[in-house]
């Protein structure tokens, strides 16, 4: 069949464009060398475990993790209940609403940041770390209302009437029934803000000072500097990392029904 | 004189500024299963929210049991719903749904359970209590969500479109068994349905609604037999309907409608006169018309003869041979089959000549 | 139940006032920055900026490099996306997450593979001069080809995406009927494919423009200082010369040009 064959090379074409460069990186890291390069010097874990001992990376990564699961958590304890209202009420300017709430996604990273260290953290005395975390709660509340909205929007509002009937509050309504149907939702919702948050460089950019680094900016640092494959292994590890948080979350929750 | 359970006094109900119902008026007595019948947007449903304290009243009273329960919230009203597509917990078991509503009254284990089987026993689902309601069919979702209200012994059980979801041969069962649950427990049932046979078969008592008016309450019979109103003779299948004209001259009676008039040889002192298409005469009569439409029914054929009135239905027996299309037909419209109406405010639904 | 309008305003007021107050004001106040000279209202930042030569070329570069790549990606989208609806069920899964795999990866992480790959001593060169196609190593980064690569293998997941989803509703049959009708393969692509999956194309087209536009990490990484883009030149502005009113140039023509495409190719979409 030459037609199969053709759609299958297609296929393989492309991915090999896309993943490549990610099996590159993987063995780039994996190198017994000193400089970079792929095929590697040979093969070694050095550089792998080489990671673990930057003292800048040990601290940009608790940075990282520290916005990626606060500004995510942040996010989704004021967006859970925007969604709601978007979803359940007929709001007055329920458009401009949507469209303030979505802004984030539209605006580019870099004058977020650059708009939060000039207006914020220069005249109001805000520390980084606090605009920071401001910025990357402003940047995932977006994905936060739209993947909660979308769990929302597959739930019958009559059951929270048929919960009130049976005595319930409206509070009580809200966490006995509609919380543990939008659950899935929710844990979507956190790990695309995660995974959005851990990776994000542009706002970063300008967010930073002395020992206060998220991650990539920390990388993107320590590349100008040096040319050696740890960068490489750490990039590998972080993807790793994603990939099999997502992957989990595809397998228990089909995480891809909300993306 | 019987107990009101419910009573609805001078009720409007309105979604913003469309008013949906205003001002009605009524009395459910205790223990009667009654419909709230009529064509969508008649207020039926908006009612029955009303009563459940789903939607606040824009003016009125709502009493239960004689106890004005206008501003009580709908939590605090004792008042259980059937929802048309049941509303079931799908994270919750069978169980779990049926006993959602004690759990939360707080009642000892041991109650919640004996409680619980007891009413899952009463609607036939003890086996499937640990199913989630996605792996139930349609007739069990309902009966499951029935038996969730029925747990809390509501004064006053709501349904709505009880029936709607289901195909026709589980829609005959769950006719007896609501019949059945409603004889057995004495609970006061209202049930909306727009759906005259639903209606006709179930109710003790039917009211018949349109545009947020009460058109007609009565007895199944009585409003199968005797509509007050052109609209009710409608609803309830006088499919032939006419307005009767001023006839000056005694010998008879000039009815009409849209399309045309026909004359009949006897006196009507009515404003309508409506026939079932089985109680119009085939094969004999004073009129002529042409029959322009023919359904086979089994027991029965379904004509359509266009005469000078416009098309009129009629139905015969399917022991008379057919009569085929195009072919000219006799027909009578008899005064012993005729409905007569004396529906004034209708007066104006057909145009003259 | 929903009735109560103020109920639902108080539940979306805290991520609306948020978002407002920490996200809109601050990047309104840098917006009014480029309308600004020496504290007074003024278009002459604007006149200013315009007349570099070194702007313009800067403002058509990323304008060209983003028309570029979501051009080349709906082109070899069509193709991938259209083999990958035909592959069977569990396949065509397997397929797909590898599609969606390097979205999940750091964009850090993805640019400095092509480091690897196209650096002095990356394997292209190491092939290029093993094979003496060349004596001594091209160079391939800090040009607009390196951004340009990096840009495509970062969005362009984004665009087969939208079509694989835009395929997937495509009438089962409108294929096959518009073969027996007589159509070659390229009518049906214009004829019936492309019409039919607008919407995903759009939408793809979306999302790679704008993602293209506002990337940072690539020009920063494989263009550098030699291949400037609007954000990389947004950042030199600042912490290279402190010039504010540059920056609020910059970031006006980024946001206007983001939510103009959204504006215009979903008008495009519709019609």
């Amino acid at each position: 069949m030459g037609q199969t064959w053709a759609s299958r090379l297609i296929i393989f074409t492309t991915l090999l464009f896309l993943v490549g460069p990610f099996i590159i990186i993987i063995f780039a890291g994996l190198s017994a060398g000193s400089s970079l390069a792929f095929p590697p010097d040979g093969l070694s874990l050095k550089w792998y475990l080489a990671v673990f001992e930057v003292e800048s990376f040990r601290q940009s990564f608790v940075l990282s993790m520290f916005l990626a699961v606060g500004g995510t958590l942040t996010a989704l304890v004021i967006g859970v209940p925007a969604a709601y209202a978007i979803c359940r009420y007929n709001i007055p300017g329920a458009e401009t609403i949507k469209i303030i709430v979505a802004a984030p996604i539209i605006v580019p990273g870099i004058i977020v940041g650059l708009a939060l260290l000039r207006y914020l953290v220069v005249p109001l005395e805000f520390t980084v770390t606090l605009a920071l975390f401001l910025a990357h709660t402003a940047l995932v509340l977006p994905y936060a209302v739209r993947v909660v909205s979308a769990s929302l929007q597959n739930l019958r509002t009559d059951i929270e009437e048929a919960a009130v009937l049976l005595g319930c509050n409206r509070l009580q309504a809200f966490t006995k029934v509609i919380l543990p149907n939008i659950r899935s939702g929710i844990l979507a919702a956190f790990i695309l803000g995660f995974v959005t948050s851990f990776n994000q460089v542009p706002v970063s950019l300008f967010l930073s000072g002395p020992g206060v680094r998220t991650l990539p900016i920390d990388m993107l640092a320590y590349m100008e500097i040096t040319y050696d494959p740890s960068v490489a292994a750490l990039s590998a590890l972080l993807a790793f990392l994603s990939i099999g948080i997502v992957f989990i979350a595809e397998k228990t929750l089909g995480f891809s029904r909300y993306v | 004189m019987s107990n009101i359970a419910v009573s609805l006094q001078n009720l409007t109900l309105a979604y913003g500024d469309t008013i949906a119902v205003p001002s009605l008026n009524l009395d459910i007595i205790d223990g009667e299963l009654i419909a709230l019948l009529g064509p969508s947007g008649c207020g039926k449903t908006t009612t029955m929210r009303a009563i459940a304290g789903l939607m606040k009243p824009r003016s009125g009273t709502i009493l239960i049991d004689g106890k004005d329960v206008t501003k009580t919230p709908a939590n605090k009203r004792g008042v259980g719903l059937v929802f048309q597509s049941y509303a079931l917990f799908p994270h919750l078991t069978g169980f779990e749904n049926v006993a959602f509503g004690l759990r939360l009254k707080k009642r000892p284990n041991d109650e919640i359970v004996q409680r619980v089987e007891a009413g899952l026993e009463l609607v036939g689902l003890s086996h499937l209590a640990t199913r989630k309601p996605s792996e139930l069919s349609g007739g069990q979702q309902q009966r499951l969500s029935l038996a969730r209200s029925l747990v809390m012994e509501p004064k006053v059980l709501l349904l709505d479109e009880p029936l709607s979801n289901l195909d026709a041969r589980l829609r005959l069962d769950m006719r007896t068994e609501l019949q059945a649950l409603q004889r057995q427990t004495g609970i006061t049932m209202v049930f909306v349905t727009h759906d005259q046979s639903e209606a006709l078969a179930l109710a003790d008592r039917i009211v018949l609604m349109k545009n947020g008016h009460i058109e007609q309450i009565g007895s199944p019979e009585a409003l199968y037999d005797s509509p007050q109103t052109v609209f009710a003779a409608d609803f309830v299948g006088f499919e032939n309907i006419f307005s009767v004209g001023l006839n000056t001259q005694n010998e008879g009676t000039t009815i009409y409608n849209n399309t045309g008039e026909l004359t009949l040889p006897y006196q009507a002192n009515v404003s309508h006169l409506a026939w079932r298409p089985g109680g119009v005469v085939v094969g004999s009569g004073p009129h002529k018309g042409v029959v322009t439409g023919m359904a086979f029914a089994g027991d029965k054929r379904e004509y359509v003869i266009t005469t000078s009135a416009g098309k009129i239905k009629a139905d015969v027996d399917v022991s008379v041979p057919a009569i085929q299309i195009g072919e000219d037909v006799f027909f009578d419209l008899p005064e012993s089959s005729a409905r007569m109406l004396d529906d004034k405010a209708t007066q104006t639904q057909f145009k003259h000549g | 139940m929903f009735q109560n309008r103020t109920e639902g305003l108080a539940l979306v007021l805290p991520a609306a006032v948020f978002i407002a107050v920490l996200f809109l004001f601050p990047v309104g106040i840098l917006l009014s920055e480029g309308f600004k000279v020496g504290g007074e209202w003024s278009l002459a930042g604007y006149a200013d900026f315009v007349s570099k030569p070194l702007n313009r070329t800067v403002f058509f570069r990323t304008l060209k490099l983003g028309f570029l790549v979501a051009f080349v990606s709906a082109i070899i989208g069509y193709a991938t996306a259209f083999c990958i609806v035909n592959l069977e069920p569990a396949q065509r899964g397997r397929v797909f997450g590898l599609i969606i795999l390097p979205l999940m990866i750091s964009p850090v992480a993805r640019t400095y593979a092509w480091i690897v790959i196209l650096g002095r001593t990356g394997i292209v060169n190491k092939a290029i001069v093993g094979m003496g196609l060349s004596d001594s190593p091209i160079r391939f980064l800090f040009t607009e080809t390196a951004v340009f690569i990096g840009l495509l293998q970062l969005f362009m997941p984004l665009m087969i995406v939208s079509l694989i989803s835009a395929m997937e509703n495509l009438p089962k049959d409108a294929i096959p009927a518009a073969r027996v009708l007589g159509a070659s393969w390229l009518q049906v692509f214009t004829k019936v494919i492309l019409p039919l999956t607008r919407e995903g194309l759009v939408l793809g087209g979306t999302l790679v423009f704008t993602g293209a536009l506002t990337a940072y990490i690539t020009p920063a990484i494989l263009g550098g200082s030699k291949v400037l883009m609007l954000e990389t030149l947004l950042y030199q502005r600042v912490n290279v010369s402190n010039d504010y009113v540059s920056a609020g140039i910059i970031a006006t023509i980024l946001i206007v040009m983001c939510f103009g495409a959204n504006v215009v190719l979903r008008r495009v979409a519709k019609a």
